[in-house]
């Protein structure tokens, strides 16, 4: 690079800085609307991306898990007759050969589930009670008595709001009913030992587990079950993880491993019907300051026309103040999308600490499987793809600005208004 | 002779419209009584098929009126004892392996009955769609010497019926043929049919019908009568909880 140019370049900086701050309180305030925009942005792009990490930790960790061997028919047909043979023992191997604990073997079956009083019909799930608490955040929840501890003991684990239905509390009976793996009746008397609180309406309501080897007396299993629970440490260490535990499994070729996406599709396109209507939200927000950016620009274009045809009267090109125009943006973006991301990041950053809530949100959070305050969670991803984009869009408006000063007339130019 | 003949064939002629009168309603209500009797004594297996196992089940059943039915499995073994009381819309199953009698909640009364196709309510409302439908001859024509009735049963706008509607053939000595279950969008769901038809107790019934889902060609449940007795003198005790709880008969 020549020293020419380079004196060039910082004179055209420093004249687009100058030019901005002949009018301070418009930049300001064209600044101001650009960072109040990026806070925004980072606030609520990280609360959202927060509040879905939430969603899917809450949801997989409550029962789904994050991967699950089934039998190959069981996942679209899930009844009692596509299981999988010896599956505590094929339970035990995945654990050994992984080296987690974070593996459990379920059964899942159907019964009429009576008290005293009332009847209901029910999932009944299967579990081992010394694994079960590794996969799954509902053994830890329990509000009243205790969780099992015997694979064989005829006890029974149910939600609150199914023990309200059914009116019984720890230590009473239920009665199960329903049609074993060989189509025999299956029926059995349980104690219930625990009742546990998820805030998940869906699974208080309808959720009950016994242990798996009783489980497998009562509905006729012989050893069987219906699905291994695998869990990840981390939710990105899934695909990973899959395919570890279908290497394993290989050998049989009845089994697959299916990950959260396909044992959970509702939860993506929760997610994805979220985030697009978010985002006309935002377009909306990044339309309204690259038309401010817009103004501003061409205001400042059109009053300067006189100094313009001046200076191409003495050989200045075109290119050269377009991308003088161009700079002054750039400088003046900049400097919305430095403020605006630091103030955003720092919000953020605050809340994702303290937690953030705002009335009525306990309703509908209990709807999303979400506790009653909420988490933003900080990445670069989140900080910066909102500003980034009102940055490119402020730009983008400033191109019709330049672009006039190629048509301007020196002669006509300096004699204007 | 002339007279004979005349009288002859208005005995004819008032044959024939009394059966193109026959009343779609009063058809249903007559093949009910005529499988039913007033009280009934049955001897049934059941075969459930699936495509990968099948299993039967040997059970003896007691009707009274058309809205009291006892059922109780004799085999296999492992399920011997296990039994249903249904009366007026109501169903109790009884366990021995539990001890314990328990009412069916109407919740759970589309659920298939012991793992059959056929729903609790097939079993215990099996004459509600005399009252909760309103009927309509939709053809007849002649089979192997019987005239047979097609009838179409809609249910009542406020019935609590899951069905959209029901076609039931039934021919002119009142054997039901076939029925099918339609659901509310017009698809055939599941049809029930008889496959062998002959004289029990004193009547023509179907001794085999088969329930078949539509979806799934190789799934069916069969019930086979081995033996039926009419009319006959059954105490009104049978039909309590006690006795299903402790078998007296």
């Amino acid at each position: 690079m020549s020293p020419d140019i380079n004196m060039g370049l910082s004179i055209g900086l420093r004249m687009a800085w100058r030019n901005l701050w002949r009018h301070k309180r418009r930049t300001w305030l064209t600044v101001g609307a650009m960072i109040f925009s990026n806070l925004l942005l980072v606030f609520l792009i990280s609360l959202q991306f927060g509040s879905y990490r939430m969603m899917i930790d809450n949801t997989l960790k409550s029962y789904t898990g994050h991967m699950q061997v089934q039998q190959q028919a069981y996942n679209d047909d899930p009844k009692i007759r596509h299981s999988i043979d010896g599956i505590i023992p094929l339970a035990r191997s995945i654990r050994q050969q992984l080296g987690s604990g974070m593996v459990a073997a379920r059964g899942v079956a159907f019964a009429m589930t009576s008290s005293k009083q009332r009847s209901y019909g029910l999932q009944i799930i299967g579990v081992e009670p010394r694994f079960e608490p590794n996969v799954s955040t509902l053994p830890g929840l329990i509000k009243k008595g205790k969780y099992f501890t015997d694979n064989h003991a005829e006890e029974i684990i149910i939600g609150s709001v199914l023990a309200r239905n059914l009116r019984v509390d720890v230590g009473d009976e239920l009665t199960l009913l329903g049609s074993g793996r060989d189509g025999s009746f299956a029926a059995g008397v349980v104690i219930v030992t625990g009742i546990f609180e998820s805030g998940i309406i869906d699974i208080d309501r309808a959720m009950a587990q016994l242990p798996l080897a009783y489980f497998q007396a009562l509905f006729s299993m012989g050893d069987q079950g219906h699905n291994i629970v695998i869990n990840a440490s981390d939710l990105t260490l899934v695909p990973d993880l899959e395919k570890q535990v279908a290497n394993i499994v290989s050998a049989r070729k009845e089994l697959v491993v299916l990950d959260w996406n396909v044992l959970q599709p509702g939860l993506k396109q929760a997610i994805q019907a979220d985030m697009t209507s978010a985002w006309f939200m935002y377009a909306v927000l990044i339309i309204l300051v690259a038309f401010s950016v817009l103004n501003t620009q061409l205001m400042s274009v059109l009053e300067r026309t006189r100094e313009f045809g001046t200076m191409m009267a003495l050989g200045l090109k075109p290119s050269r103040l377009g991308a003088l125009v161009f700079t002054e943006t750039f400088l003046m973006s900049s400097l919305g999308l430095a403020l605006g991301t630091a103030l955003g990041t720092v919000l953020a950053w605050y809340l994702s600490f303290v937690g953030f809530s705002y009335p009525g949100m306990e309703e509908m959070a209990v709807r999303f499987n979400l506790p009653d305050r909420m988490y933003p969670s900080l990445s670069l991803l989140s900080i910066f793809l909102g500003p980034g984009i009102v940055f490119a869009c402020s730009l983008l408006a400033s191109v019709y600005p330049a672009l006039r000063l190629f048509f301007l007339q020196p002669v006509n130019a300096m004699r204007a208004v | 002779m002339k007279h004979l003949l005349v009288a002859f064939i208005l005995c004819l002629f008032s044959l024939s419209a009394l059966s193109a009168t026959q009343k779609p309603r009063d058809l249903i209500i007559q093949a009910m009584n005529h499988w039913r009797g007033q009280t009934s004594y049955s001897e049934i297996t059941m075969t459930i098929h699936r495509p990968d196992w099948e299993r039967s089940m040997s059970m003896t059943s007691w009707t009274k009126g058309d809205k009291t039915t006892l059922v109780r499995v004799t085999r296999p073994k492992k399920d011997a004892g296990n039994g249903t009381l249904t009366k007026d819309n109501n169903m109790w199953t009884f366990s021995p392996k539990i001890n314990r009698i328990i009412k069916v909640p109407s919740s759970m009364m589309n659920q298939s009955w012991m793992g059959s196709d056929f729903s609790n309510k097939d079993i215990s409302k099996s004459t509600d769609i005399v009252d909760q439908y309103d009927h309509s001859l939709l053809e007849t024509h002649e089979e192997n010497g019987h005239r047979v009735y097609v009838i179409q049963s809609i249910p009542h706008e406020d019935a609590a019926i899951v069905w959209g509607r029901e076609i039931l053939i039934i021919r002119d000595d009142y054997v039901l043929l076939e029925q099918q279950f339609w659901d509310q969008d017009g698809i055939l769901v599941k049809t029930m049919k008889a496959r062998e038809i002959k004289n029990m107790g004193g009547r023509t019934v179907a001794s085999i019908v088969r329930m078949r889902k539509q979806e799934t060609a190789d799934e069916w449940t069969e019930m086979s009568v081995q033996d039926i007795q009419f009319d006959i003198d059954i105490d009104g005790s049978l039909f309590t909880l006690s006795n299903l709880r402790n078998p007296r008969q």
